[in-house]
C-alpha cells in the first residue's frame, strides 16, 4: 500500500515519504524543521527497566522526608505529602489540588502506565487499552513536575537558610533519583515504536 | 511555485493527534489505532486559545498585587507579593536564585502570554512568511510554561516547614491561587493552540 509510506508532520502538516531513521539519527520536519522522530535503542527494554525502578523509587520519594529544618529548637520535617496536607489545613485546596497532582499523583501514574505499556510490549501481550494508555501517557506527560518541584525545594532551602537550619532527609536521594529516572524515560520512550508495537498486536489480535 | 501546499488535510488525509497514522478524512470519523475522534486541525483552537488568554491575563493582574505569602515572626506578619519576593532575596545576596524566580515567576508567564497573543494575530490576520520562525516560538511557549510552577512549589513546602504557630509560619496569600491559575491557563491556551493553523495561510511553501 502507497499510504503506509506517507506521514505527516504533527506541527506543519507537511505529507513527508517517511523514512525510518537509524539509532542515534534524528529525522526532521523539512518544512518547519519539527523533531519527527529520533529512534532509541532497546526502548522497550529500557523503558520497562526504568518504570520497574521508578517504581520501587516513588516509595522512599514519597514517604520519607525531603528536607527538614532547625527553627527555634523545633525540628520539622518535609515530605511531598506534608506541602500539600498543609495547603489544605490553610484552606488552600486549589493549591493543594495542584500541587498534589503535579508532584505526586502525575508522576506515579506516569511510570505505573509507562510499565503496564513496556510490559505488555514486551511480552507481546495485547491488550484493549493498550492505545489509551500510550495517549494518556503522551497527554499527562507535561503535567508531571518533578523537575519543576526540584527548583523549588532549591529556592525555598535558600530562602530559610538564613533564618534556620537546614538538613537533607534521605528522602531527597531518592527524590532525585526519580527525577532521574523520569528525565530518562522521558527521552528513552520511543513513541512511533510503540505505536507500530500496538498497531502489531492489535492486528494478529484481530486475525 | 505559488499556491502549491503540500498539507495532508489538502490531500483529504488526517493525522491522529495523538498516535499520527494518517486516515483518509472522507472515510473514517475515529482513528482506526487508537479510537480518538479525527479532526483535521484542533476544533476552535483560535477560540479556545484567546479565551483562555483572557483569562490569565485578567488573573495576572491579581497574582502581582495582592501578597503571595505572608511570613509571620513572633505575631507580626509580613506580606510579600511576587516581586517583593524577588527583591527580598536579591537584598539577601542571593542574586542568582533572585533572577531564577523572576525568570520563572515574571518573565515567562507575560512572554508566554504575549507570543501567544502574536501567535493568534499571526493566524487572524494571515500575515505571511517566518511560518518556521513561529513554529519555533510556539515549541518554546509549550516547553517553557510549566517552569512558572516554580513559586507555587516553593510554597508549598514553606508552608509545610514553617509552622510554628504564633512564633514563626508561613501562610499562602490569595494571590497563589491566582498565579497558579495563570500557569494553569497559560499551558491550556498554549495546548489548544494548533501550529498548523500558522502553515495554513502560507502562499508559498
Ligand atoms: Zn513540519
Ligand atoms: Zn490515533
Amino acid at each position: 500500500m502507497y499510504e503506509i509510506q506517507l506521514d505527516a508532520c504533527p506541527e506543519c502538516d507537511l505529507l513527508i515519504h517517511a523514512g525510518q531513521p537509524e539509532v542515534g539519527e534524528k529525522a526532521h520536519c523539512p518544512r518547519c524543521g519539527c523533531l519527527l522522530h529520533r529512534p532509541t535503542q532497546n526502548s522497550i527494554e529500557r523503558t520497562l527497566a526504568l518504570s520497574l525502578t521508578g517504581l520501587i523509587l516513588l516509595f522512599p520519594a514519597n514517604l520519607l522526608p525531603l528536607v527538614g529544618i532547625k527553627l527555634l529548637g523545633k525540628d520539622q520535617d518535609g515530605t511531598l505529602w506534608s506541602g500539600v496536607s498543609a495547603l489544605f489545613a490553610e484552606n488552600m485546596w486549589a493549591l493543594a489540588v495542584l500541587v498534589f497532582l503535579s508532584s505526586m499523583l502525575f508522576p506515579a501514574i506516569n511510570i505505573v502506565l509507562s510499565l503496564l505499556i513496556s510490559g505488555h510490549l514486551y511480552f507481546r501481550r495485547f491488550h484493549p487499552a493498550l492505545p489509551n494508555w500510550l495517549r494518556w501517557l503522551q497527554h499527562l506527560g507535561e503535567w508531571a513536575m518533578l523537575e519543576v518541584y526540584t527548583l523549588g525545594i532549591i529556592v525555598a532551602c535558600v530562602k530559610l537558610s538564613s533564618m534556620a537550619e537546614l538538613h537533607f532527609g534521605l528522602g531527597l536521594c531518592a527524590f532525585i533519583a526519580l527525577l532521574l529516572i523520569t528525565g530518562m524515560l522521558a527521552s528513552n520512550l520511543d513513541n512511533p515504536l510503540f505505536w507500530r508495537q500496538i498497531a502489531q498486536l492489535n492486528h494478529e489480535q484481530n486475525q | 511555485m505559488s499556491k502549491i501546499n503540500n498539507s495532508a488535510i489538502r490531500q483529504g488525509l488526517i493525522r491522529c493527534h495523538d498516535c499520527g497514522t494518517l486516515s483518509q478524512a472522507r472515510q473514517r470519523r475515529f482513528c482506526p489505532l487508537c479510537g480518538c475522534r479525527l479532526h483535521g486541525r484542533i476544533p476552535h483552537s483560535q477560540q479556545k486559545t484567546l479565551a483562555l488568554l483572557i483569562g490569565s491575563l485578567a488573573l495576572y493582574v491579581p497574582a502581582n498585587l495582592f501578597p503571595i505569602m505572608t511570613i509571620t515572626k513572633f505575631g507580626v506578619g509580613e506580606p510579600h507579593t511576587i516581586i517583593g519576593g524577588i527583591i527580598a532575596l536579591a537584598n539577601s545576596d542571593m542574586v542568582p536564585i533572585a533572577a531564577l524566580v523572576l525568570i520563572a515567576s515574571i518573565l515567562v508567564p507575560l512572554l508566554k502570554m504575549l507570543g501567544l497573543a502574536l501567535l493568534l494575530l499571526y493566524v487572524h490576520l494571515q500575515w505571511q512568511g517566518h511560518a518556521r520562525r513561529w513554529t519555533r516560538i510556539y515549541r518554546v511557549i509549550l516547553f517553557v510554561g510549566r517552569w512558572s510552577m516554580l513559586d507555587i512549589f516553593m510554597i508549598s513546602i514553606l508552608v509545610s516547614l514553617v509552622d510554628l504557630g504564633g512564633v514563626a509560619q508561613v501562610i499562602a496569600g490569595s494571590a497563589a491561587t491566582a498565579f497558579a491559575a495563570v500557569v494553569v491557563f497559560t499551558m491550556f491556551a498554549a495546548k489548544s493552540f494548533d501550529p498548523r493553523l500558522l502553515w495554513d495561510n502560507q502562499d508559498y511553501e
